[in-house]
């Protein structure tokens, strides 16, 4: 079997469970490609119009309230889907931080937002070492298989 | 030895036909209707800043660079985006990286969105997080949502990684799925598989996930996410955390993660990460207890605590501490914000230890834009024979029209790196669009 073969086998069976299930896609409305209203400036909190918990398959708007707590834990929702994600951000959003080979860090790109969560601020080559060998597993998320560009002027 | 050929080319080649199909759907009339909505944002950085090199000559560098992206969405009137996201640099000066030119496309693809949301598919390049994976891939994705509430998703191609050392093998080829139950506002379950061939550390990388998110009460959450390594045949992640979200002003979370060395870094393609080549051992593991407070006592002022106890089987690193405490005040109808954060990390090891200290602001007025962030840390054991860091970001800017912004940042650092060193950075925004709602 070659390697291209496990890949053609699985998408084309979910290709045919698409086209069989499509009948039986929810017609419940679930969250829209794109937020129908212009969003304000600076960290937009959805409760300030919504109210609990929307049709089709939503968790609740104070879930999903940009505090810290969820910020922290953006990504375990983010793995349950994108769309919501979606509906607020532009795609590219993710890839702020979340790039492959990107050469110039986030807080640098965003030097003008403060305000903004963003990963290594300040002289992170030192501070790595540390936050490194504390909780290595942190660093492994984004620079284990990709965006190590920077790591190859050390580590060789 | 390269890259295999046959699904490495297959991704590559879809790019062409996607983005001509989109140019193609977007140019279609459509009764009286606009063909499509178009959004184009552009990021234009020009950074300059000095680098000695060994001998005391210096490096003047001057890297100009180009991040683009484009969101056109109802092509032709269906339900069908194309969206693009890549960046390019030319040094203008000394040699940043390995050359003076470099670049990557970040996405590109059509994507199919189900009129109320509940199908949806991808054709290109694109960031996929579902399940176990968060990946880059070069290849397809399709979800389903049945009225049941039980779906299914699948993705497959050719992952887009890197590594960092030249001349060895990314993955070959990569494909999963998730299944999983929502029920609205109640909770939703789902289990996932990824397989990727590849090099990693002679084996493949496969791993099944499981993920959880279930609300007991209004305001009582759980959330789960595991993942297990069958090509170690063990548990590669786990993270558990109880939500309190009583109300829109108070949001708690506590909980414990865990994670095997050898279990999560047997994918890694970054030797720092693996053994025999790694500078950590690989037989540690990391358990965590970690809480977290955001509490807006009053309208626009939040106060944020964050601790976590970080315990290792292993005495070298051993237990560390981060105990994290700050405060934002958001002012000018929610445009600006004053902060201040203090973390204290505390160790077995003395190496280990360190205190930062954070202050910044922002003020906005009129079309002007003016910040200021200033970072210190203080570190127990000297690195590169210093004790503290400190950094200081002043940037100025100025909204010329509503779609076109430009600002100027200068940077101050002090630091075990750097023994004084300046950096400037000029910034051009624009964002244009033929849409109407919102999208950041």
């Amino acid at each position: 079997m070659t390697r291209r073969a496990p890949f053609t086998a699985v998408f084309g069976g979910v290709l045919i469970a698409l086209l069989v299930g499509c009948s039986a896609v929810s017609q419940t409305p679930s969250v829209p490609p794109k937020h129908p209203e212009e969003l304000p400036a600076g960290r937009v909190d959805c409760l300030e119009c919504h109210k609990d918990v929307s049709t089709g398959a939503l968790k609740p708007y104070a879930t999903v309230r940009h505090s810290r707590v969820f910020i922290d834990s953006h990504g375990t929702y983010a793995r349950q889907g994108q769309n919501l994600c979606a509906s607020c951000h532009v795609p590219s959003f993710c890839q702020t931080c979340h790039a492959r080979k990107d050469e110039i860090k986030p807080n640098v790109k965003m030097g003008d937002r403060p305000d903004r969560m963003a990963p290594h601020r300040g002289d992170y080559i030192a501070t790595h070492r540390i936050d490194g060998r504390i909780d290595p597993g942190s660093c492994f998320r984004c620079h284990g298989n990709k965006n190590d560009a920077i790591c190859r002027r050390c580590h060789k | 030895m390269g890259r295999p050929a046959t699904v490495a080319a297959f991704g590559k080649r879809l790019l062409p036909p996607i983005v001509s199909i989109s140019l193609l759907l977007s140019l279609l009339p459509v009764g009286a209707a606009r063909a499509a909505d178009v959004s184009v944002s552009s990021r234009t950085y020009l950074q300059y800043y000095e680098r000695e090199l060994a001998g005391g000559t210096k490096n003047r560098l001057a890297p100009l660079s180009e991040y683009l992206s484009g969101d056109a969405v109802n092509l032709g009137g269906s339900p069908i985006a194309f969206h693009f996201y890549g960046w390019g640099r030319v040094d203008l000066s000394d040699p940043t990286g390995s050359g003076k030119e470099s670049g990557d496309l970040g996405s590109a693809y059509l994507e199919y969105l189900h009129p109320q949301g509940n199908a949806q598919v991808k054709l290109g390049r694109f960031f996929l997080t579902e399940g176990a994976a968060m990946e880059t891939l070069d290849g397809g994705f399709v979800k389903v949502t049945t009225p049941l509430g039980i779906g299914i998703s699948g993705y497959g191609g050719s992952p887009v990684e890197q590594s960092i050392l030249d001349n060895t093998d990314t993955g070959g080829s990569l494909y999963g799925g998730r299944v999983f139950f929502n029920r609205s506002g109640l909770t939703e379950i789902g289990v996932s598989y990824l397989k990727e061939k590849g090099p990693f550390q002679g084996k493949d990388r496969e791993l099944y996930g499981g993920d959880l998110w279930l609300r007991i009460a209004p305001p009582v959450e759980i959330t789960a996410q595991a993942t297990y390594n069958q090509a170690t045949k063990g548990m590669a992640s786990q993270r558990y955390a109880l939500r309190i979200i009583p109300g829109s002003r108070f949001d708690f979370s506590a909980g414990y993660e865990a994670y095997s060395y050898r279990d999560l870094f047997q994918t890694a393609l970054h030797p720092i990460f693996v053994t025999p080549s790694a500078a950590i051992d690989n037989t540690d593991k990391v358990r965590t207890i970690f809480g977290v407070l955001d509490w807006e006592v009053v309208s626009g002022l939040t106060f944020e605590l964050a601790g976590k106890n970080i315990r290792h089987d292993r005495a070298n690193p051993g237990t560390a501490n981060r105990g994290e405490a700050g405060v934002r005040y958001t002012f000018n109808d929610k445009k600006d914000v004053f902060g201040l954060s203090a973390a204290v990390v505390t160790a077995d090891r003395d190496e280990n230890e360190y205190q930062e200290y954070r202050g910044f602001v922002t003020f906005s007025p009129s079309k002007f834009r003016l910040t200021l962030d200033a970072l210190t840390q203080q570190y127990k054991q000297a690195i590169d024979g210093r004790k503290n860091a400190h950094q200081i970001v002043a940037s100025a800017g100025y909204k010329v029209l509503a779609y076109l912004s430009f600002s100027g940042d200068l940077t101050y650092t002090q630091s075990p790196t750097f023994q004084k060193d300046y950096a400037g950075l000029f910034r051009a925004s624009l964002d244009l669009g033929t849409s109407t709602g919102g999208q950041k």
